[in-house]
């Protein structure tokens, strides 16, 4: 087993005056110091298979960290590569072909010209076929998605609401994120309409910022300055329909794709259920998408997910606390690499006003389609 | 950038007024975007179907926030499905949709404009 002994993060904010470089090497520096180690200790670099190659290549990094690469690889883009990383170090670790593998991710999509919607351009399809009928930003894809989870499930936008209102609680407790106004249910429905029925409540937000963790091996963790947080089950999967064609032709299209098989690996390697989670933090890229993934990764039957909100609660003190840091829609939107640094804070007891009393196992689950990972963390 | 050439006779059809889908010669199943391989038997030899351009909202959102460099907000995008092409989800704009409230399940028939290479939809009373 290999365990997670350092984590960092910028500051997130919607513009930086810092380039993604510079956002990364910070957060890269700050989860090595978090460790209680030097650069030097590091000898494997794991960052996502898409957006770091072109904005942030683990050279680059190696460089500037002045080591020698002994183990560098990637595996999926975004949020699924995020939480699947653990998986890539595991292997190196066991293997022995590396002793601490550090992990980074950071966009610039504030800044950058198109932002994250210029993203699916690269998509041959999707720019033929989608962008001439101004189908092309995320939001669209999931209002989509969430008009039609309206007709089959009986979704309603007061149910949206509960999910958003939650989640922005979770983050006016912690405090370290990019939104400080509260939102009630007239907040909600004030929020303008993005893309029917999604309004701009239920969209995440957009971000300057990278984070970063570090791993090693379970006995070298034990010297490390902080308590080791265990990776206890990693798990990855996938379908095999391609970027162009998964936001639109899957059937049936309101599954996420991947999730319930890496939530099924997550577990049987980690020998727990979910019942054993005490948090979760769960890709929420748009409202829709987290309460469909609440269902995917089996919490409740699909469709009940709203039920499972209003019910069981996902605040803080909730039955099962998930976004404890406000999410991707109130904390930041990195993709999902502040999703690990909550899951690791908090099973530190690092969390602050927004800790999850008594939490000894935490799962994160990252998407990026047609891909889904899944993480169980532990004391 | 060139485009691939599977997705040629797409557009060969929309010069005509026309709209087809791939089809795979093999297993006989539609499917969408084109690709090279039937993504379900694997089979080379796709043949280009036409359809008679009657389908029906799958689903509908209305953009209203400005992210289009050429369209302006509010319009209507829909995934249309089409009896005739089973597997096939077109992305499409809805034109004419004032008149009735949107929903999953309207009929919608294919309109070609006369200039660039789109095929959109309206309502069918």
């Amino acid at each position: 087993m290999i365990a997670i002994v350092g984590v960092g993060e910028t500051i997130p904010v919607r513009v930086s005056q810092k380039d993604v470089r510079a956002l990364c090497l910070e957060a890269s520096l700050a989860a090595i110091a978090d460790a209680g180690l030097n650069c030097a200790d590091v000898d494997g670099i794991v960052t996502d298979a898409g957006i770091m190659p072109g904005s942030v290549p683990a050279d680059w990094m190696a460089a500037q960290l002045g080591i020698p690469l002994g183990f560098s690889a990637s595996l999926s883009y975004g949020g699924a590569g995020i939480v699947a990383a653990p998986m890539l170090a595991e292997m190196a670790i066991r293997s022995g072909r590396a002793k601490a593998v550090l992990f980074y991710f950071g966009v610039d999509w504030g800044s950058r010209p198109g932002g994250p919607y210029a993203f699916h351009d690269a998509y041959p399809a999707k720019r033929v076929f989608e962008k001439p009928y101004g189908f092309s930003a995320q939001p669209a894809y999931f209002g989509l998605w969430a008009r039609r989870y309206m007709h089959e499930y009986g979704l309603t936008d007061d149910d949206l609401a509960d999910l958003v209102i939650a989640q922005r609680a979770n983050a006016l407790r912690h405090g370290g994120g990019q939104v400080t106004k509260a939102l009630d249910r007239e907040g909600y429905f004030a929020s303008r309409m993005i893309a029917d029925p999604l309004r701009a409540a239920d969209c995440c937000l957009i971000t300057d910022g990278a984070g970063a963790y570090l791993m090693s091996s379970a006995e070298r963790a034990r010297d490390c300055r902080k308590p080791p947080v265990f990776v206890r089950g990693v798990g990855f999967a996938s379908i095999p329909v391609s970027g162009d064609d998964v936001f639109t032709q899957p059937s049936p299209l309101l599954v996420t794709p991947a999730a319930a098989e890496a939530s099924r690996q997550a577990r049987g390697r980690a020998g727990l259920s979910l019942k054993d989670v005490d948090f979760a933090e769960i890709y929420d890229c748009f409202s829709i998408s987290c309460l469909m993934q609440i269902e995917d990764l089996g919490f409740c039957a699909k469709g009940e997910a709203a039920g499972f909100i209003r019910e069981r609660g996902i605040g803080i003190d909730g039955g099962l606390p998930v976004n404890t840091h406000g999410g991707l829609l109130s904390y930041s939107y990195r993709l999902g690499i502040e999703h690990m640094v909550e899951a690791v804070r908090q099973l530190r007891g690092e969390a602050g006003a927004a800790q999850v009393m008594g939490a000894q196992v935490g799962l994160v689950g990252g998407f990026s389609p047609p891909d889904y990972a899944v993480a169980l963390l532990g004391r | 950038m060139v485009r691939p050439e599977e997705f040629r006779p797409f557009f060969a059809a929309l010069a005509r007024d026309r709209l087809a889908f791939p089809r795979c010669a093999q297993c006989g199943r539609f499917h969408w975007y084109p690709m090279p391989l039937c993504p379900f038997c694997r089979g080379s030899q796709i043949v280009w179907t036409g359809v008679a351009g009657l389908g029906r909202v799958f689903s509908w959102t209305v953009v209203r926030h400005d992210f289009d460099p050429v369209l302006r907000p509010p319009y209507v995008v829909a995934l249309v499905e089409f009896d005739d092409a089973p597997g096939v989800r077109l992305v499409t704009n809805l034109i004419d949709a004032a008149f009735e409230p949107l929903a999953i399940g309207m009929a919608v028939a294919a309109v070609f404009p006369a200039a660039g290479e789109r095929v959109l939809f309206r309502p069918v009373r």
